[in-house]
């Protein structure tokens, strides 16, 4: 992982997502300054930048959805280029609700039906920029933010 | 009563793949696999089906959802062996090359031999140093009743569990290398 160098002139998106963490979770009564700490670089870490599975499956539950629905949707997006098996999926569904991306919402017929937190949401938004940014970098354009 | 036969076969904690294939051309001559215990493997006669099986380590963890997303996606569990949770799945329901297998990212193939190492070899390694090692050299050193006995005994467990410490720690190591360098 490349080491993520924050100064004020520079426009990277994740001072963006430092700030939201900051109001979010470093409130004293919260947690402490060393554990926010931890949090920040250990969401960090694992999610920026996201692996394209995590991309697919944070983007698919923005609407309530179980894991097989998940693969099904990511598959026919990506026309079957993507497939996302049933170990892997279940793996990444609960390391993303332990990490607080995805919550629990209900369950039907002994599936659990997870969706994006408000969290996971500001985490898939920076993705989506940076993806938008790669994209029109790709295309010979000026990224403008 | 359906035929039957039950073989002995040592597959180790880093051994899952060969298992894996072994299985499946077991199941390809005829044989499916129907119990799984420690190392005695019991098959029963059937059609000759290319059946493809996988084996996910979950040592206890696995719940309902477990099992029913694994169903969702075509996978037929049937039986549990030591901490190792066994399915199949016909190798004509399977569409892509994706379909077939239960992890589709290095990196959660990763985590799952990290469980492993950390569920299994460490524990082994315990018994080794702490249990192990310490017996052999009081017996060794005389100074417990038949101690000659217990030396060949305790001796024959050391080279064992030297073999199969090394065994699994080299393999474990790289597996876990060449799923890093998968997508």
């Amino acid at each position: 992982m490349t080491a993520l160098f924050f100064s004020k002139k520079s426009r990277n998106p994740l001072d963006k997502y430092i700030e939201v963490r900051y109001i979010l979770y470093r409130s004293p009564i919260y947690r402490s300054e060393m554990e926010v700490d931890r949090l920040d670089k250990r969401i960090q870490r694992i999610y920026v930048p996201m692996t394209e599975s995590g991309f697919y499956i944070l983007f698919c539950l923005q609407r309530p959805q179980h894991g097989y629905g998940i693969g099904q949707m990511v598959k026919m997006m990506t026309g079957g280029a993507l497939t996302i098996s049933a170990g892997t999926m279940y793996g990444t569904l609960s390391k993303m609700e332990a990490d607080g991306l995805i919550a629990f919402v209900r369950e039907e017929e002994k599936r659990k039906l997870y969706q994006i937190t408000p969290l996971g949401e500001e985490i898939l938004n920076l993705e989506l920029e940076r993806i938008e940014r790669l994209y029109q970098n790709s295309r010979g354009e000026i990224y403008h933010g | 009563m359906d035929e039957t036969k039950t073989l002995v076969r040592f597959f180790t904690i880093a051994d899952f793949e060969e298992e894996e294939k072994w299985l499946r051309e077991q199941h390809n001559r005829g044989w499916k696999l129907t119990n799984a215990a420690v190392f005695l493997y019991t098959f029963e006669r059937c059609a000759p089906e290319d059946v493809i099986y996988r084996l996910d380590y979950k040592n206890g963890e696995e719940n309902e959802e477990y099992f029913q997303l694994f169903r969702d996606y075509g996978w037929e569990y049937f039986d549990q062996n030591a901490g190792w949770l066994y399915f199949r799945k016909p190798a004509a329901e399977v569409e892509t090359e994706a379909d077939g297998e239960i992890f589709s990212d290095g990196l959660s193939r990763v985590e799952m031999v990290q469980h492993v190492v950390k569920t299994r070899m460490l524990p082994l390694l315990v018994i080794f140093l702490c249990c192990l090692l310490p017996n052999l050299i009081r017996s060794i050193e005389g100074s417990v009743p038949f101690a000659s006995f217990f030396s060949v005994l305790f001796g024959i467990l050391f080279v064992l569990y030297c073999y199969l410490i090394t065994y699994c720690g080299v393999k474990l190591a790289r597996l876990k290398k060449k799923y890093d360098e998968q997508l």
